[in-house]
């Protein structure tokens, strides 16, 4: 039968009603099914495990057993055994499934092949039409989330990534959630340099500073923000990279992004921009919210 | 060894104080009216020059700035140095993720006023060279330069009448920065492509091979040679003097990459610009870095060569009424409407695409280096640099004041609301 796609459409990027998990027999399977196993408990889902590639006896057998020794009859799940072309299969298994979020094991940083031509999990997440979660380091002992960061841009769509970390948060009773706006102005210091006197300058840059600041203050009281403390943050430097590298340095445990706007292609890694920055070297756990609203 | 003589030492110093004290006030002048600064700079230059003072005080004129022996080959050595430094600061700004991230509005923009103001250009220089009393040695290479002056644009100009008006940040602006970055880049390697022909205008082969360098060797340090100056920067922060060791390391890729470019047939502009945009796109390349070298190149380095291009040339003699108002109506007409077409294809109303169309017409210091370096190949005579400096300052003045006329307060104020929700 087909299924019902209106349901897709102005869908909320939450409550995550359904959770899939597109997994391959690496040694990382454990430690991300029980990752899935966490979060789904957590957000009340049922799963979908997405295999891409042959169903025999012995895999079954071999997932089964495991499924098993993880506890995974306590929650409801379906696995889906597909053959063909791993991303458009994945992607249109997520469609078909109405899949709210899709989880998938990624290196913190792929060989430079890859990178370019693009590894699984990284073409997955530019192209995604529900929300992805990178995992970088699955774990058998899957731990909380203590801190994350999500990147505040001046874009439609960030309100909605808000809401939907906000749900995470609460959810997680996460300690400690920053919203980060990068400040990045370029042709503003040759400007300056060219033309401005110390105190026009510093007035330029209090100016531009204060209305990012208003404006991302302004998106962050409009959600609603029972539960938890939102922290708001200036960082300065090239989209992307700053946010990247300001989650790094303060050891957070997950980064939140917008879904891209456009089709990110080969030009858009090659002169890496916003993230792009994040998924060539990724500090963390990667969430992006696609927002269907 | 041939060492520079005591008088001549004199003479160059003396000239380079003159230049930079009086040019700095008349910086401050032009600013504080809210010119833009080169004019003042240029005008220095007017009136140290054989316009002015070579007219009404000749000997002093010849003393301080001769036109033969080794203070004058010093003095242009140094403004060569400093056309160099200003395409590498110039190619510091061009960052084409921004290109990149503006979608089809800024490729639409960006791609029309650039393809317009050429043909324009290069049509009424070629079908009409006499119109330009321009001799018939260079007709192709004449007309491609004349398309390649009208569709550069001056970023430093844009920005900053942007910053005036408080767009810089808005759509409107980053459409407008986005797409000047992108005419500035092929400008310069359409440019670098005429200058390296003029050498072997002749022949076909030596004509391919051009294209090939250059097409090559962008291609090499936009993607491979950004991606290993980008590695190498954090090590130098780190092991090197700061902010010393970064700069002189800067410094030093762009004039190697000059010097590379300049040694295979391909102007020394080309390698520098290309370089700029290589460091400047680093992540890792501190924010004070940038500024110290912005300072140091925009307020040492320009305004000798500013006014130098006023010692080289009378702008009373080779001032040409008519030929000055056609590179005026060719510059506007090409340039607004390219624009215009381009924002309204990506999506902008009529007023915000002439707005956008008048802010991509300030051609300022760009075209004045651009002309300057096309004299001194013998591409153009004096008359049209003069026009083409006229050109400059004109569409520089003009580009805020038609801007404010299409986008009344209340108009762009609905529209930043209407971004910001």
């Amino acid at each position: 039968m087909e299924p019902d796609y209106t349901k897709l459409k102005k869908r909320s990027a939450f409550p995550f009603e359904t959770v899939a998990v597109a997994i391959a027999f690496s040694p990382r399977l454990e430690a991300i099914l029980m990752e899935t196993k966490r979060m789904v408990q957590m957000f009340s889902s049922q799963l979908v495990i997405i295999h891409v590639g042959k169903k025999d006896a012995h895999h079954e057998e071999v997932l089964d057993k495991l499924l098993n020794k993880i506890g995974f009859s306590k929650i409801k799940y379906r696995v889906i055994w597909m053959e063909g072309e791993p991303v458009d299969t994945i992607l249109k298994l997520c469609k078909l499934n109405i899949v709210d979020l899709l989880l998938l094991g990624a290196l913190e940083k792929e060989n430079l092949y890859k990178y370019y031509v693009g590894s699984i999990a990284r073409t997955i997440s530019r192209r995604a039409k529900c929300s992805v979660l990178l995992l970088t380091n699955p774990s058998i002992n899957p731990k909380k989330m203590r801190k994350i960061v999500v990147n505040g841009i001046d874009n439609l769509k960030t309100i909605h990534t808000l809401e939907t970390t906000h749900y995470i948060a609460k959810l997680e009773k996460i300690a400690e959630f920053t919203v980060v706006q990068e400040v990045n102005t370029p042709m503003l210091s040759l400007t300056i340099a060219e033309s401005g006197t110390e105190p026009e300058v510093s007035k330029i840059k209090k100016e531009m500073q204060e209305e990012d600041f208003t404006k991302l203050n302004a998106l962050i009281n409009s959600i609603d923000k029972q539960g938890v403390n939102i922290d708001l943050k200036i960082v300065k430097g090239k989209p992307g990279y700053a946010i990247s590298h300001f989650a790094r340095q303060n050891h957070y445990d997950l980064i939140v992004f917008n879904s891209p706007d456009t089709h990110l292609g080969i030009f858009d890694r090659i002169f890496t921009h916003d993230i792009e920055y994040v998924l060539a070297d990724m500090p963390c756990n990667l969430l992006i919210v696609h927002s269907r609203v | 060894m041939n060492v520079i003589s005591h008088h001549d030492l004199v003479v160059l110093l003396l000239g380079m104080a003159t230049m930079l004290i009086l040019s700095r006030i008349a910086a401050e002048f032009a600013r504080s009216l809210k010119f833009p600064i080169v004019m003042g700079e240029i005008l220095i230059g007017v009136v140290l020059g054989p316009t002015i003072l070579g007219n009404l005080a000749p000997e002093v004129s010849a003393y301080m700035f001769p036109t033969s022996g080794n203070a004058t080959i010093a003095l242009n050595g140094i403004t060569m140095v400093a056309v160099i430094m200003m395409l590498f600061v110039a190619g510091m700004e061009v960052q084409l993720p921004v290109v990149l991230k503006q979608g089809k509005a800024a490729v639409y923009t960006s791609f029309l006023s650039m393809l317009i103001p050429f043909l324009l250009g290069f049509g009424s220089a070629w079908y009409y060279p006499q119109w330009f009393a321009q001799s018939g040695e260079y007709r192709l290479l004449f007309a491609l330069f004349f398309g390649t002056a009208l569709s550069i644009s001056a970023l430093p100009v844009i920005a900053r009448i942007l910053i005036d008006m408080g767009l810089f940040k808005t759509k409107i602006g980053m459409i407008i920065i986005a797409s000047a970055m992108f005419n500035d880049l092929l400008g310069w390697l359409i440019f670098s492509f005429i200058l390296s022909s003029m050498k072997n205008v002749d022949s076909s082969y030596e004509f391919t091979h051009t294209i090939i360098y250059i097409v090559g060797f962008g291609l090499f340090m936009l993607t491979i040679g950004r991606k290993i100056l980008d590695k190498i920067m954090p090590w130098m922060h780190q092991k090197l003097s700061w902010p010393g060791g970064v700069l002189s390391i800067c410094l030093g890729i762009c004039f190697l990459s000059a010097a590379f470019t300049e040694s295979i047939g391909i102007h020394a502009i080309l390698g520098a610009f290309i370089a700029g945009i290589a460091v400047g796109d680093s992540v890792h390349l501190k924010e004070k870095a940038r500024e110290i070298i912005y300072q140091f190149v925009t307020n040492i380095f320009a305004p000798l060569f500013f006014v130098s291009i006023g010692l080289r040339v009378n702008f009373i003699e080779n001032f040409n009424t008519s030929i000055v108002l056609l590179v005026l109506v060719v510059a506007y007409i090409g340039k607004v409407s390219g624009a215009f077409a381009g924002a309204r294809l990506g999506g902008f109303n009529n007023k915000e695409s002439l707005a956008i169309g008048f802010g991509m017409n300030a051609r300022g210091a760009m075209e004045i280096i651009l002309g300057t370096l096309a004299l001194q190949a013998g591409l153009i005579n004096e008359t049209i640099f003069v026009a083409l400096v006229i050109m400059a300052i004109v569409t520089s003045l003009t580009s805020g004041p038609m801007m404010r006329l299409f986008l009344e307060q209340s108009h762009f104020n609905t529209t930043n609301q209407v971004e910001n929700n």
